[in-house]
């Protein structure tokens, strides 16, 4: 039922892999030593600097063919260097969307020009991307999209509105998906993917600051936008399907579960060397689950690992783990409030974000981010739904 | 891409075949009054599945301990009414270490709790085993005890003839036998040092890892079943499958299976290669408890009533999580030996030991 031909006892990486571990907990290590970045939980940060000395180290688009500025190495890789910048609470924000979503859908689909165009400038960690899919009538239901692109010579005109798109107000261009023809029965037919650059005139971005007052969300206003031709990702009418090809490499990553990690070692600092019973319990609770979830999502991209990527995006084995990816997640979310519970159970505190304590302040950062992590990219409940048809077949 | 080697696609296969083959109402009908099936036992040993991992020079059937633990799952999946992880990877794996020939038959193997204790005493160039042991797995169906006893200078490996023990049938909650054992002065067969890497700790360990495999494995035939159940029960005019509320909490189960699936197999896979056996075994029984725990009643929940009745399959397997998360230590025991030793080693090292092959 799952993970069909799965070699558990194999999860050993390989020793390029571990000594690239070894690369980035120095480079993180010397980071945090120079005070280049606070750690941070809740919002990723959006530090460019940062970005563009990780991309130095050939840490951004790494799977990536030479000629676009990757690095031709495996996703294993990949998954190492992700799993380290969570562990350090890495301001990421900038290059996280292009180098996990963007780069990847413009690899599978982008024309070479798009291919030339962007992904050399992102793996040098100097062009950022966000990701316009939700809008104001469309969050869960995304087929219902109204943005719509209309035809004139030489490419498109585009009038819409796009919510919650982070970052958008530093970002230098993002993925538009909008109808670009009507809707005649089939609502998956007539949605394309555009490449929209945020500082062409008509594009407004506006903040919708987070309930702690803090800005990454925006809405971003599209009014008759030109997009030339050669900004069309993949083909005209084909944008659901390109949308909905995340793979389940993405979706099952430590992104999923790793995001409240840290707090989690604060806690245990904390609790210092010989806590209660009920500490201990709940401290080695917390280990097993994360144990098993890294296991379980080590477990994917160890089966699923392509090498890199070709030059026309990865070519994948044909393993389907598309369910035991979507369980990652969605384990993985409510994983990482659990570690928020047990923080603020364990440990007499009130979080608080204006405090020198870390812990405080880490908790204070999750709380108010927890709601997140189950809605973004699909909530909890649109996901079960998709895992239950998988699981019950075509049922009628 | 790493890839199930052939040895062991087509172990798992024969293995899937013949327990499917087997393995019927019938069958465990029969072993609720019996304690056993003698048959499948049978079976069992023509294609040589109980000594899978030991060592063939030592009589085994050879493979790694991530074979056993393949066949393990399977055997969970079907909830085969016999001692297969106690003797193979229990008692067999501690007569193999230390020397001792493998008698034939299924064995059992102890002490299963801390509590318990035998002592071994020299006389006459014989070995005497005395001592206690509550709620010993399949004591009264073996044909041999093969006990880890205290001797006079370290830990003896022992294989006692159950005939000359006093055992006092129990059972758990599927009905396996969970037997009282006095040992009273009784003369082992064989006896031998514990063997290199032979203790209790270990022993302890692979028991655990061998109820996390097994639970992993039942927690899937329960998916099995509601996912079936849901696909054929209609109400309210519709098939209870296409209700959101039903499917929920069958991507709920899903998620609890698939995930102790992944934490039983890589505990083997790390037990095999040396590797942090506490931390991974640890994280494979405290998990598979918690599945357990929350697939059994999202299964029951899903069948309704006709799940908790005796002739419905459901229980088999329902019943076995709930006897086998409590052996070999539950969650909770686990979790305050494991949080323990986190917080022992401090905050630092965590992400590294976590990492750490």
């Amino acid at each position: 039922m799952f993970f069909e031909n799965v070699d558990f006892s194999a999860l050993d990486l390989p020793p390029p892999a571990l000594k690239l571990r070894e690369e980035v907990r120095a480079f993180l290590k010397a980071e945090v030593a120079a005070g280049s970045f606070t750690p941070h939980l809740g919002h990723a940060e959006f530090d460019a600097e940062f970005t563009r000395r990780v991309a130095a180290r050939g840490w951004i688009g790494m799977t990536w063919p030479r000629r676009y500025g990757g690095r031709e190495r495996p996703y294993l890789e990949r998954f190492v260097v992700t799993e380290e910048m969570l562990a350090a609470a890495a301001p990421c924000a900038a290059h996280w969307a292009a180098d996990r979503q963007t780069g990847p859908s413009l690899l599978r689909h982008g024309s070479d020009h798009l291919k030339e165009k962007y992904l050399p400038a992102i793996a040098r960690g100097e062009c950022y991307f966000a990701l316009g899919m939700s809008e104001p009538g469309s969050g869960s239901d995304l087929a219902s999209v109204r943005t719509r692109a209309e035809r004139v010579e030489g490419g498109w005109r585009v009038t819409g509105q796009k919510v919650w798109t982070s970052w958008a107000h530093k970002a230098h261009a993002f993925f538009v998906l909008c109808r670009t023809s009507p809707d005649a029965g089939n609502r998956h037919e007539g949605l394309s993917q555009l490449v929209v650059e945020l500082k062409s005139p008509g594009v407004t971005v506006r903040p919708i600051p987070f309930m702690d007052g803090r800005h990454s969300f925006n809405e971003v206003f599209l009014d008759n936008v030109f997009v030339p031709d050669e900004r069309v990702v993949g083909e005209i009418g084909q944008g659901w399907k390109q949308v909905t090809s995340e793979l389940a490499l993405e979706r099952s990553g430590p992104e999923r579960y790793m995001t409240t990690f840290p707090l989690l070692v604060e806690l245990i600092r904390r609790l210092g060397a010989a806590p209660d019973a009920r500490a201990q319990e709940v401290v080695g609770k917390l280990t097993a689950r994360l144990w098993a979830l890294r296991r379980m999502s080590l477990g994917i991209a160890v089966a699923l690992d392509p090498g890199a990527d070709s030059e026309s995006g990865a070519t994948r084995t044909s393993v389907d783990l598309g369910t035991e990816a979507a369980l990652v997640k969605d384990m993985g979310t409510f994983y990482e409030r659990e570690i928020i519970d047990a923080a603020r159970l364990l440990v007499e505190m009130e979080p608080t974000a204006a405090t020198l304590d870390r812990l405080e302040r880490y908790l204070a950062e999750t709380v108010v981010c927890a709601p997140i992590s189950t809605i973004r990219g699909g909530t909890t409940q649109v996901l079960r739904t998709l895992i239950a048809r998988r699981l019950l077949g075509t049922l009628k | 891409m790493t890839a199930l080697n052939d040895v062991r696609l087509m172990l798992i296969e024969s293995a899937t075949r013949l327990f499917a083959d087997h393995v019927d109402d019938k069958l465990l009908a029969a072993a609720k009054r019996d304690g056993w099936s003698a048959s499948l036992w049978q079976e069992l040993e023509r294609a040589e599945l109980p000594l899978v991992s030991i060592p063939e020079e030592a009589g085994g059937a050879g493979g790694a301990l991530s074979d056993a633990a393949a066949v393990l799952r399977i055997a969970g999946r079907y909830t085969a009414p016999v001692p297969l992880a106690e003797t193979g990877v229990l008692a067999a794996w501690m007569l193999a270490a230390s020397g001792i020939a493998i008698p034939g038959g299924a064995l059992a193997a102890g002490p299963a709790r801390d509590a318990d204790h035998v002592t071994a005493g020299h006389n006459g160039g014989r070995w005497e085993l005395s001592g206690t042991f509550a709620r010993v797995p399949w004591a009264r169906v073996a044909s041999r005890l093969v006990l880890l006893a205290e001797g006079p200078d370290g830990l003896i490996v022992a294989c006692v003839d159950p005939g000359r023990c006093r055992i006092t049938p129990g059972a758990n909650l599927a009905g396996e036998p969970r037997d009282d054992v006095v040992l009273d002065r009784v003369v082992a067969e064989a006896a031998a040092p514990a063997g290199p890497g032979v203790d209790r700790e270990t022993l302890k360990l692979r028991g655990a890892l061998a109820r996390s495999l097994m639970m992993a494995g039942a927690l899937e035939r329960s998916l099995e079943l509601s996912v079936q159940y849901a696909q054929q029960r209609a109400q309210f005019g519709r098939k209870i499958g296409q209700f959101q509320a039903i499917q929920q909490e069958l991507a709920r189960f899903g998620g609890e299976t698939a995930v102790a699936i992944a934490a039983a197999l890589s505990a083997a896979g790390v037990m095999e290669r040396g590797g942090d056996a506490l931390l991974a075994v640890a994280s494979a029984k405290i998990r598979t408890a918690d599945a357990a725990r929350e697939g059994a009643l999202i299964a029951h929940q899903v069948h309704g009533a006709i799940g908790v009745t005796n002739e419905y399959a459901l229980h088999h397997a329902t019943l076995r999580l709930w006897a086998w998360r409590e052996e070999f230590g539950n969650e909770a025991q686990w979790a305050m030996r494991l949080g323990a030793r986190t917080q022992q080693h401090g905050p630092d090292p965590f992400w590294s030991d976590l990492t750490a092959a």
